[in-house]
């Protein structure tokens, strides 16, 4: 059984409705890394959101598992483009927030025990801080004072120290100069491959996704009227021939366009 | 041709500045000690426009002779901080200050309701149209309702206090909690988060330098209608002691009465936004 199975789902908002998705059947397995590729307003982060729980698809069914999503929770771990971080907390206290509230409520979290528990917190955290390229120095900053990468890296670290099953990033590294974006995908790669865990990643960058994932899923609209639908899945090879990804990312481009707006009308949704 | 200056990006330097800024204070005291002065001249009782002598002997007195009904009398040798406890200045502003802080404590369940309604949909819908409705009320037209329902003593003075400023700070939590990016709150769900932890460890946190900005800014609205309370219907109190002197042209004491109010108020607010830099060192005012 897939891990995650999107059934015969369709999104439509506002009223008179607009359709966002159409009729999008997919199956995820464990282990995959998945990219969502597509323009931007194709729906790829509604998709995310389906997933995530945060919203409910029109028509349709989202299973995790067998089980239908109904709301956000601790199987998908989320890293998203923007406020991935909690501005008021210390990059530790961003990391150990995940851990602090899974085992303490509000009125446990005065009793000594919680006071014990949150140096071994604090210890695994910094482990992690570790594993993601930070700096001990930085444990103790805020986040406006990171650089982007660097917020990401720790946005990261607190969704994988809760140790979900699926990690959900919602164009994660697409603020980030063309450097520090490059080592961020090396990280994802690394840690995709050293967990384990289910990826899904929501990206515009046809590089990105030919780069990243072991599977890209194209999502575009027929017409303009109409949401946007499946219109290419794409394995690619673990070992891929550098020869073949020009060739690749034309097909995924290609597919991605086909209801090819103006350059600067698809910019102005952004 | 030369260039047209920019009034926009023309600095002044740091003298500039400093005399710029004092120039309307200098007016103002010049004035006022030439007026004094004119009037003086004419009518040495003169009890409209002070001299600056009589308002420092008069200040002297408020703040340094005991209040007409002290029980024990002050020794003569008494130190000047124990003359100040005793004096009439210190007990109206006590009166006050109390009420103040109550009032101010009682912003608390305004900000939890702002919280709960901006947070939780349900809560929401509750309380929004009452807190609208409510918000709309003149709050100084219940003034007689109230001294008919609660009496005119402490409570209500401090309900018309919670009546005028609590619907305010309700609306604008309640706003503030809304703000808060949803990326925020779907984030912490997902790592495990109960809706009390997202309410009060991941929105309250954020929000609560702006929560507490917006208490600053009500300050003024919390006591203006604290001195109208005292002024129509209380035996204490810096108000009080302003509406009883205006029957005697005490201008000598009311106009250091009014400056001591407004030097209150400016201490009050510079300690609430140092506290706020301390608790919130995270925070950047936009």
């Amino acid at each position: 059984m897939a891990l995650i199975h999107i059934e015969n789902v369709s999104v439509a908002y506002g009223s008179p409705s607009r359709p966002v998705l159409s009729n999008i059947d997919l199956r995820i397995e464990e282990g995959e890394f998945v990219c969502l590729l597509g323009q931007t307003g194709c729906g790829k982060s509604t998709l995310l959101r389906l997933i995530l729980g945060s919203e409910q698809p029109t028509a349709g069914r989202v299973l995790i598992d067998g089980v239908e999503r109904r709301q956000p929770d601790r199987t998908c771990g989320f890293v998203p483009q923007k406020y991935s971080l909690f501005p008021d907390k210390t990059v530790l206290g961003n990391i150990t927030f995940g851990p602090e509230v899974n085992e303490f409520n509000l009125l446990t979290r005065v009793t000594p025990r919680y006071f014990r528990r949150r140096r071994q917190f604090r210890q695994e955290a910094m482990h992690y801080i570790g594993r993601l390229g930070l700096h001990d120095a930085d444990a103790n900053k805020y986040p406006d004072q990171l650089s982007g990468g660097m917020q990401q890296r720790v946005a990261i670290a607190q969704a994988l120290i809760n140790k979900p099953r699926i990690l959900l990033l919602d164009e994660a590294f697409s603020a980030l100069d063309p450097g520090t974006r490059k080592d961020m995908q090396r990280l994802i790669r690394q840690l995709w491959r050293d967990t384990g865990i289910t990826v899904l990643f929501v990206t515009h960058n046809t590089q990105e996704a030919l780069y990243l994932s072991s599977r890209v899923i194209v999502l575009a609209k027929e017409a303009p009227d109409q949401g946007s639908s499946i219109a290419l899945e794409l394995p690619v090879p673990e070992l891929c021939p550098e020869v073949q990804i020009p060739t690749l990312a034309m097909r995924l481009d290609y597919a991605s366009g086909c209801t090819r707006e103006p350059e600067d009308a698809s910019f102005a949704t952004a | 041709m030369g260039h047209k200056l920019q009034l926009v990006h023309a600095k002044p330097s740091r003298t500039w500045a400093v005399v710029l800024s004092w120039s309307l204070f200098a007016l103002g005291i010049g004035l006022y000690i030439q007026t004094a002065h004119r009037r003086h001249q004419d009518n040495t009782d003169d009890r409209i426009v002070p001299t600056i002598r009589q308002m420092a002997r008069s200040t002297y007195d408020a703040a340094f002779k005991p209040a007409e009904d002290e029980e024990q009398a002050i020794a003569e040798n008494a130190s000047l901080p124990q003359r100040f406890f005793s004096s009439m200045l210190w007990k109206d502003t006590k009166a006050t200050s109390r009420r103040f802080f109550y009032s101010l404590l009682l912003l608390i369940p305004a900000v939890i309701v702002g919280l709960h309604m901006g947070l939780f949909p349900y809560v929401g819908v509750f309380f929004s149209r009452f807190v609208l409705f409510f918000d709309k009320i003149v709050a100084l037209s219940l003034l007689p309702i109230l001294f008919i329902a609660f009496g005119i003593d402490e409570l209500s003075k401090i309900m018309l206090i919670v009546i005028g400023v609590t619907p305010t700070i309700i609306l604008d939590t309640c706003n503030l909690a809304r703000s808060v990016p949803r990326e925020q709150i779907v984030k912490a769900f997902t790592l495990g988060a109960g809706d009390f932890d997202v309410a009060y460890r991941v929105v309250l946190r954020q929000i609560a330098p702006r929560v507490l900005n917006s208490i600053r800014l009500n300050l003024k609205a919390v006591m203006l209608f604290l001195f109208a309370g005292e002024m129509i219907a209380s035996t204490d109190g810096l108000a009080y002691r302003i509406a009883l002197l205006r029957r005697h042209m005490g201008m000598d004491v009311i106009i250091p009465y009014v400056l001591w109010v407004a030097l209150l108020l400016f201490l009050v607010d510079l300690a609430m936004r140092i506290v706020n830099r301390k608790l919130h060192p995270w925070f950047h005012e936009a």
